[in-house]
């Protein structure tokens, strides 16, 4: 996988031949190295990869501007020459720039100037966690707010991965080679020490001082994990300047990712101790054409308003890619005698896919789920004439579906197969008819035939990926196709909200009650078999306890309960956020 | 401490229940030729303390100063290194352990750190005894495949240095390869008058008074199980007393909770509950009867009465015409859903999935007609299986439920409908 | 500290034919393997037939007739299945020792020590198929200097090329007579008393398989010293005495699922393996003269099924529980399909 992405790069970017040197060589290194990212098997389709790429590309790219510190002085805006991006042109620099919704900028803005003011004795802590999908415009607000405020804005980026070639020749030279996580704990060792007056700028001490984290580094390795969690932590507690740290959400059907989970986890427990959470939506389309109208005013190329909305709405809500899709798209233009964009039969689509360089569809996971659980089917089977279809018993014939076929819709969820079944799971007793137990068991045998089927390939380890391709898609396949045939009597359609699957917090804290029990049979019972302590010895000992709570305190077992609490508080906001996505349909 | 360990025998001249096995063992011992011994039985039928009285056996007292130690070994695996954390027992004579707790990791552990133990012998003592070391491994039974062939490679290369004696609770699950190694010692659980004879023994040292037929009463609740009946005559003890011979034998939580969650399944679809369910069925969903009754009127033809909402007293009447039907259909789901959350509960408190299903059968039958059994009975099974076979337990527990409910539902509908 | 731990040979390698001509029973075989020790000719081998019927030790047996036991060690490869098989192993291993060539054909010792080696397969049909073609090239490869022997149970495990390669000997599984002799010789050697209900007993729980036969009566020899009675036998084979599994099979054709039900938690709590039960059910189904082939079929049916469950982890009351559902339900003539299924 991490092979074939190296190889998409090099082919797609020609322009800068440095930094996409570069990239392969960051791709290489993390290839020899062996850590790969988790890789997934439902297909995602091509173009979300490129963008992803091309995400990182950019912010390479950036990054190599800047000298090899970590740390840089940015004053807003720079000038641009001709050779510049228009993402970057266009840097918003002052309020009315900004795209981001506006009571979310006063939030920002709000906090700010309270921590300047009282920025000393203060007991809350100085840590604010932006989180949104990328290019929401989370880092140029802090930009145009820390210049609005007149503040120092210290940036520390995910600095320049050493190329592997560079790491052999200098390991040869006796140099030792800093891991991005390495200088992430240096760093935030640095500003705990001495805080974030360098030398160079100790003559202006009156400005006041805020510290951008772009994204965090990657962790991929469980110790890894901690390690970061201990820095943050570290940070959080003692940060004396306004401190900002961006993560980008990115799909949440990658839940399974263990670097998106971990991130996940990240952002709970920098919330638990005790940073200032603001979330970001994505931006709406309606302010982007705003944004895209401005631009292309000023750099004199005439789109249409149709186009522009085009644009807008296949970006999803991100402005960075509007704009670069804008870019390109004048270029295209320019070139092009006939643009694929005017291609009328394109346009009566209402296909924004027709746009080359659009985000593609992606239907959020949320919307996919709903379509399926709603399970609408037209009133009358159409193809009731048709002579060439087989006949089908009564029983298991259904009416025809209106939507695309669930695979489709799958695909453009990005769904995983795992994820997928199990939100299925816990929702679909929702949208079932209260009488109908016989669809219920259908809908349930289906699930647990998908249980078997992804089952298998993780008890067989087979290396064979293709086969664990074929396994997860079909097995998404029948979960969602299970559900649609087996739900022959839906509720009546009515407001549901989406929960996330119960199953997951249930499974960590069981694992959580294991580690516990193990422990206890290490000290107590000498080595019988777990289940016996789970079935037996606990409950004995909690009714004995339960009677004479003096006498055994040491081998009190508490509930399960305390176990899960630290979790609430995301399950709570997935839920707010569902309910978003379900107004929208 | 508990009865259990406390009256727990600890040498092979005092066991109370098995003294034949004892017996054997005792001889096996006294040859200096021990083979590799395989005790299997089920739970709480004895194996553990046969083991430990048949270590204090060849090593005297010395068997019983054990150390928990619990370390992290590293594990070249090819390309990489693994790393399984794993905890032992261990005394200078002997190690136990339980490998299966290393997951899927079982193999490395059968292979590496099993290898690891076996190799360095003991020092021979002073008096020249003893120059081996034995190895006890647990539920051998759950080890994987691959880990039992090399389990089976271990025996035979390290059998001049170490002994093995494993314990498991069903022996078909172990290879042929691994039995036919062994010594194998089958450990049937205690009949039930051997469980009196044993409660009694321990009501005796603490000066108890037993009223007549109560430990009969624990021993038949026990299910043959030796451990679980003095772990229920000590609750009981904790409870009341002095004992009333009528007196509740309490059953573990978690099993109070699967009869719940079994008579929540089945509880809409009693007949003394119609009352009661058609009224809350009115207010919880009217509209939804409503719609029901409309649509029987129209398709049978014997109901013809006009569509008036506002008549009450004819809607009345007319739920009452059906309400057995209604009552047989309104198993509403969100009692399966109820029943999830109640199993999430029990799996949380780490109650393995199949005692959880087993128990749900065992409740099930005792209520059922004979002829529901047969069909109940094999689903279970079914679902079972499958629950091996894949991942997520509750998926398939919550399949056999619905399964059960939706059987039952057109037994009733047969039945009475 | 080696006297103390005596080194207990099992009396399945004590007991082991050192010479062709005397393994039991397998006539045609001998004959044929005795032309082939005389012009120390042989061809790749493959032997299959039930275990325990004298496979392996007919193997060994050519091995050491061929080499005598100076040669044997350097000449000779002997692989089972418990060693890690994976076709790198299968190709390193036999690569390395079938690459170092030996020298020409002189007899030595009395032995006709014909110029090439001999790898043993034991169980090759637990071999995974892509190994048995890496095996393939390697036959053709080394087929100068080396002959192999497979040694399986199925002959259909193995794959057509492999097979056709081979010349094929079947064993057949040992009648009582020939098995009784051999073990009232062993008993004779160790100083056992067995009579001859014990013999038959031992014949009967054994099936044919001398090797089993023989562990079981060394395993009820240590245990119970030097007179065994049939009950010591059953309960070291780990077979269900005939009573257990009668009143099963009773409390089927009673039709009465509750007694079933009983008696089946009574053989799980007596620590009876239930894949032995399901054998022991099968082979009563099939020799009973009361029921017709359609009702055999169905509960063989459920019986493989079951057989397949526990092999996958299955709970064995469960399972257990479900073929005696289904055994009674063919029994009393209840309809095969589930009334209330939906």
């Amino acid at each position: 996988m991490t092979k074939r992405n190296a190889f998409m790069v090099l082919s797609s970017d020609e322009e800068d031949e440095k930094s996409s040197s570069k990239l392969k060589s960051f791709f290489c290194r993390s290839d020899s190295k062996g850590q790969k990212q988790p890789c997934f098997s439902v297909p995602r389709s091509r173009s979300c990869k490129q963008s992803r790429i091309a995400d990182e590309f950019e912010l390479f790219g950036e990054d190599f501007k800047e000298v090899f510190t970590g740390v840089k002085v940015s004053n807003g805006s720079g000038t641009g020459t001709r050779k510049e991006l228009w993402a970057d042109r266009y840097k918003p620099c002052t309020f009315e720039d900004l795209a981001v919704h506006k009571k979310k900028v006063d939030e920002v803005k709000a906090w700010f100037e309270q921590k300047i003011q009282v920025s000393k004795g203060n007991h809350d802590s100085n840590v604010l966690l932006i989180t949104g999908p990328a290019g929401v415009g989370k880092s140029a607000t802090v930009k145009v707010i820390a210049s609005h405020l007149g503040a120092m804005l210290f940036e520390w980026r995910v600095p320049t991965p050493t190329i592997w070639q560079e790491h052999m020749y200098s390991s040869n030279t006796g140099m030792q080679y800093i891991s991005k996580l390495d200088e992430f704990e240096i760093f935030v060792e640095r500003i705990r020490n001495y805080g974030l007056v360098s030398p160079s700028i100790t003559g202006r001490p009156l400005s006041p001082v805020i510290l951008l984290i772009d994204d965090l580094p990657l962790t991929f390795s469980r110790i890894a994990y901690t390690r970061l969690k201990n820095s943050l932590h570290l940070l959080v507690r003692s940060a004396c300047s306004p401190t900002v740290i961006l993560i980008t959400d990115t799909d949440h059907s990658d839940s399974a990712n263990d670097t998106t989970r971990n991130f996940e986890e990240l952002k709970s427990f920098l919330e638990e101790v005790g940073a200032r959470k603001i979330s970001f939506n994505p931006i709406t389309s309606s302010s982007i054409k705003r944004t895209l109208s401005k631009v292309c005013k000023q750099e004199r190329c005439h789109v249409t308003a149709e186009q522009l909305d085009l644009i807008a709405k296949a970006s999803g809500g991100d402005i960075r890619q509007a704009i670069a899709s804008l870019q390109l798209f004048s270029i295209n233009k320019n070139v092009s005698t006939n643009p694929t964009l005017s291609d009328s039969a394109e346009r009566k689509d209402g296909n924004p896919s027709g746009i080359l360089f659009g985000r593609d569809e992606t239907l959020s996971l949320f919307h996919a789920l709903g379509k399926f659980l709603h399970n609408k089917r037209e009133r009358e089977s159409t193809d009731f004439l048709d002579e060439d279809t087989f006949p089908i018993r009564d029983k298991f014939s259904r009416l025809p579906l209106k939507m695309d076929s669930p695979e489709k819709v799958l695909c453009q969820a990005h769904g995983q197969a795992r994820p997928i079944t199990d939100f299925l799971h816990e929702n679909v007793l929702d949208f079932i008819d209260g009488d109908a137990v016989d669809d219920a068991c259908v809908v349930l045998s289906y699930l647990c035939d998908v249980d078997v089927l992804l089952a298998i390939h993780q008890k067989n380890f087979s290396k064979n990926s293709d086969t664990e391709k074929v396994l997860q898609s079909c097995a998404a396949s029948i979960a969602v196709r299970g559900i649609l045939f087996g739900n022959d009597h839906p509720a009546p359609p009515r407001w549901h909200s989406i929960r996330k699957p119960k199953l997951w917090q249930v499974e960590k804290t069981a694992l959580h009650n294991k580690d516990k029990l193990l422990w206890q049979r290490d000290k107590f019972h000498h080595s019988s078999d777990l289940s016996v302590i789970a079935t037996e010895y606990t409950p004995v000992h909690r009714q004995i306890q339960h009677k004479q709570p003096d006498i055994r305190s040491a081998t009190s077992m508490e509930n399960s309960g305390a176990a899960g609490d630290g979790d609430d508080d995301t399950s709570m906001e997935t839920d707010a956020f569902d309910d978003d996505e379900i107004e929208d349909w | 401490m508990l009865w259990v360990d406390k009256y727990r025998p600890k040498s092979l001249d005092n066991m109370n229940v098995h003294e034949d096995i004892a017996e054997n063992l005792k001889k096996l011992v006294s040859e200096q030729d021990c083979p590799h011994l395989l005790f299997y039985g089920p739970s709480g039928s004895g194996k553990k303390t046969l083991i430990m009285a048949l270590l204090r056996q060849m090593f005297g007292s010395s068997s019983e100063k054990v150390k928990v130690e619990n370390k992290a070994w590293k594990i070249d695996a090819g390309s990489r290194t693994i790393e399984i954390e794993l905890t032992t027992l261990s005394s200078t004579n002997h190690v136990e352990m339980n490998p299966s707790d290393a997951g899927f990791q079982d193999r490395y552990i059968v292979q590496e750190i099993i290898k690891e133990m076996a190799k360095n012998r003991p020092l021979v003592d002073a008096k020249g005894k003893r120059g081996f070391k034995v190895l006890v491994l647990n539920e051998v039974d759950k080890l994987s495949r691959e880990a039992q062939h090399s389990l089976r490679r271990t025996m035979e290369k390290y059998s001049s240095s170490c002994r093995l004696i494993l314990c498991c609770n069903s022996s078909s699950k172990v290879t042929e390869a691994i039995r036919s190694r062994c010594l194998n010692v089958r450990v049937n659980a205690p009949k039930e008058d051997q469980i009196v004879n044993v409660l009694e023994f321990i009501g005796k040292k603490e000066g108890l008074q037993l009223p007549v037929g109560f430990a009969a009463r624990i021993a038949e609740k026990s299910n043959r199980s030796l451990r679980r009946a003095i772990l229920s005559f000590e609750t009981c003890r904790v409870q009341q007393y002095p004992f009333t011979s009528n007196q509740a034998i309490p059953p573990m939580d978690w099993e109070e909770y699967v009869s719940e969650i079994v008579s929540d399944i089945m509880k809409e679809q009693s007949p003394k509950r119609f009352a009661y369910s058609y009224t809350s069925c009115l207010c919880e969903n009217f509209t939804f009867i409503i719609r029901k009754i409309i649509y029987i009127s129209h398709c049978g033809d014997y109901f013809n009465f006009g569509y008036q909402p506002d008549t009450h007293s004819i809607l009345f009447l007319e739920v009452l015409v059906v309400h057995r039907l209604l009552c047989i259909f309104c198993i509403v789901l969100c009692r399966l859903f109820q029943v999830r959350g109640k199993i999430y509960e029990l799996l949380t408190n780490c109650i393995p999935p199949e005692i959880v299903l087993k128990r749900l059968l065992y409740e099930l039958l005792r209520k059922l007609d004979d002829e529901l059994k047969h069909e109940v009975c094999h689903w279970a099974a079914y679902y079972e299986h499958r629950m091996h076979l894949g991942q997520k337990a509750i998926f398939h527990l919550e399949a056999f439920i619905a399964k059960f409910m939706s059987i039952y539902k057109s037994f009733l509908i047969a039945t009475f409908g | 500290m080696a006297p103390v731990l005596q080194s207990s040979q099992p009396w399945v390698e004590k007991y082991r034919p050192k010479q062709v001509k005397d393994v039991a029973h397998q006539d045609e075989v001998i004959r044929v393997l005795n032309n082939t020790l005389e012009t120390a000719d042989c061809p790749h081998m493959l032997f299959y037939g039930p275990p325990g019927t004298g496979k392996t030790t007919t193997a060994l047996a050519i091995a050491h007739q061929l080499y005598g036991p100076e040669l044997y060690k350097s000449r000779v490869l002997e692989l089972n299945a418990s060693d890690d098989r994976g076709i790198n192993v299968v190709r390193t291993k036999i690569k390395d020792f079938a690459s170092v060539a030996v020298a020409s054909g002189q007899r030595q010792g009395g032995y006709p020590c014909p110029p090439y080696k001999i790898i043993v397969l034991d169980e090759a049909d637990s071999m995974t198929e892509d190994a048995q073609n890496a095996l393939r090239r390697t036959m053709e490869t080394y087929s100068k200097i080396t002959r192999f022997f497979f040694i399986c149970n199925y002959i259909s495990r193995i794959i057509e090329p492999l097979a056709s390669r081979c010349a094929k000997f079947r064993f057949k599984p040992l009648p009582q007579e020939v098995m009784g002799s051999r073990i009232s010789y062993i008993c004779k050697e160790e100083g056992l008393n067995l009579d001859d209900e014990v013999l038959s007993t031992l014949s009967v729980i054994s099936q044919g398989d001398l090797r089993r036969a023989i562990t079981y009566l060394q395993g009820a020899a240590r245990l119970y010293g030097s007179s065994i009675s049939c009950k010591d036998l059953i309960n070291v084979s780990g077979v269900i005495p005939p009573e257990a599994s009668e009143a099963l099979f009773f409390a089927c054709k009673s039709g009465n699922f509750d007694l079933a039900n009983k008696e089946v938690s009574n053989i799980i709590a007596e620590g009876y393996p239930v894949s032995q039960m399901l054998d022991q059910l099968l082979d009563m189904v099939v020799e009973a003269d009361d029921i017709s082939d359609e009702q055999k079929a169905r509960i063989c049916q459920k019986l493989a099924e079951a057989d397949k469950c526990l092999i996958d982890g299955a709970d064995e009351y469960l399972q257990l529980l479900d073929v005696t559902s289904n055994t009674m339900r063919a029994l009393c003539n209840m309809p095969e399909d589930f009334t209330y299924e939906a």
